[in-house]
Order: structure tokens, then sequence, then C-alpha cells
């Protein structure tokens, strides 16, 4: 279970540059499966490390599916010296990826997003030429299962909205709050 | 989605173009109906769809697992 309108304004309000992949990402452009995480692919420099744990710290995150008796503490220097976190936070399960199957670290990720609105927040979410590329590298079975609908999805929005592009179908939202991209000044 | 594109969208899935990715996730078996009422949401909708989902089966797994135990 995952609060997403909880988790997404931590994060933007964090400021925390992050991309948003997986199950979240296709169920946002459409894809009617069932998810029960949050996967995002972070921005591996220092500060949004920094960023990034300032914003979970107070969700109390814990190492996900290990016994509860391990120690374990998300810190700058326990991502920095790791790379992909499975969590359990108090507003449900988030999982980090400092890379992404297919696609590679953030900036790659970033390039193959498209911004979307999602509770009045602009989210880079990674776009659904993203999404086929990862699944098709990752090939596990959840992932070539789902792979058809994707295709079919971005073929869908090519047809009956050429003039967006291979973006899929996307309707509009206003943004209320702050992007997840922070701006120059940050 | 105006009218015109749900029509063009309702069109394309009921029949896809031969060869096409649509009408290979239609042999695959996938349900491309569903999409139709998703695609009609905004993607924030479409998470909220997705949240109520979650619950819903939270709360199927709890009441089997207490009539499991009656």
């Amino acid at each position: 279970m995952i609060n997403f309108l909880g988790s997404l304004r931590v994060l933007c309000n964090a400021q925390v540059r992050f991309v948003v992949i997986g199950g979240a990402a296709a169920s946002a452009h459409g894809l009617p499966h069932l998810t029960y995480d949050l996967d995002i692919c972070y921005d591996r420099s220092r500060d949004n490390i920094e960023r990034l744990v300032s914003a979970l710290d107070p969700l109390h995150p814990r190492l996900r599916g290990v016994v509860n008796h391990l120690p374990f503490r998300l810190d700058a220097a326990t991502i920095a010296n790791g790379m992909n976190f499975t969590l359990s936070t108090d507003l449900g399960d988030i999982d980090l990826f400092g890379e992404v199957s297919g696609i590679g670290g953030y900036e790659e990720a970033k390039t193959s997003s498209v911004n979307l609105v999602l509770y009045g927040l602009e989210c880079a979410v990674l776009s659904l030429d993203g999404l086929i590329r990862s699944k098709r590298a990752a090939a596990r079975p959840k992932d070539l299962l789902t792979l058809p609908e994707i295709e079919a999805l971005r073929e869908i929005g090519t047809q009956v909205k050429p003039e967006l592009g291979p973006v899929g179908i996307q309707n509009h939202e206003s943004v209320r709050g702050k992007r997840s991209e922070p701006g120059p000044s940050d | 989605m105006t009218r015109e594109e749900r029509d063009k969208l309702i069109r394309l899935i009921s029949s896809p173009p031969p060869g096409s990715k649509i009408a290979a996730a239609k042999e695959f078996g996938a349900d491309l109906t569903l999409l139709v009422s998703t695609l009609e949401l905004t993607p924030t909708e479409r998470l909220e769809r997705l949240a109520d989902a979650q619950e819903f089966v939270r709360e199927w797994q709890a009441a089997m697992k207490t009539s499991a135990h009656d």
C-alpha cells in the first residue's frame, strides 16, 4: 500500500530530483494494473541524496523484506554506498533506484520522462517509450506480461492524439505545487 | 479526451489495424476496453483509482483472513 499524494508531496516539497518509474508511472499513463509501491529513480548527486534523506527520515524508512532486528539507518552515506533500496515507510512502500534497466541513471531517466501533473505537483514520469525500454531490458516475466499493453497504449496515443507525439493521452490538470526538479537557484 | 477522440479510441480497440501493437496486445489477451475509462481520467485520477483498488484488495484480504478464523 502506498499513499501517492503524501509520498509525492514529501519528495517535491524537499525538492528531491527524481523520476517516477515502474507501475506508478505506467498507471499515470493509463495502464489499468495494480501496483503497491512507488518506484522512483533518484539523482545520486550528494546534495540530492541529502534532500532525499531529509524527506524520508520523518517517515521512518526501514528496509522491506528483512528481519526487523537488522540494524538499518537511511542516511546519506548508506545511500551513497548503495544503489537501489526497497523501503517501507509510514506512507507505504517506496523503492529507490539509482539506475533503471535499459535506461541508466537519473539524467537518462529524466531525458526519457514527461512532466505530468500529479495531485497538483508537476512530476517527471518515465515516458511510455522509457517504460517500454526498461521493461524490455529487465525482461522479467512480470515485465513481459505488461509490455504488449504499454506498447498498445503508446500506439493508441499516436493514433488518437497524433499532435502530441508518442506521449500517450494525458488530460489536463493544473499545477498547484512545486516541481520535482529544482530550479537553477537551488 | 474529446468525444471524437473517444470514438476513435473505441474503434481502434474494437478493430485494430492488422499488424499493429494494439492488435498484438489484443491477441496476447489484454483487455484493452479497460483503457477507455482510464484514458478519460487525468493522471491524478488514474493514481486515485489505483489507490482505491489497493484499498479494496486490502479490505478483501482482511475479510478473507477474518472468515478463515471463523
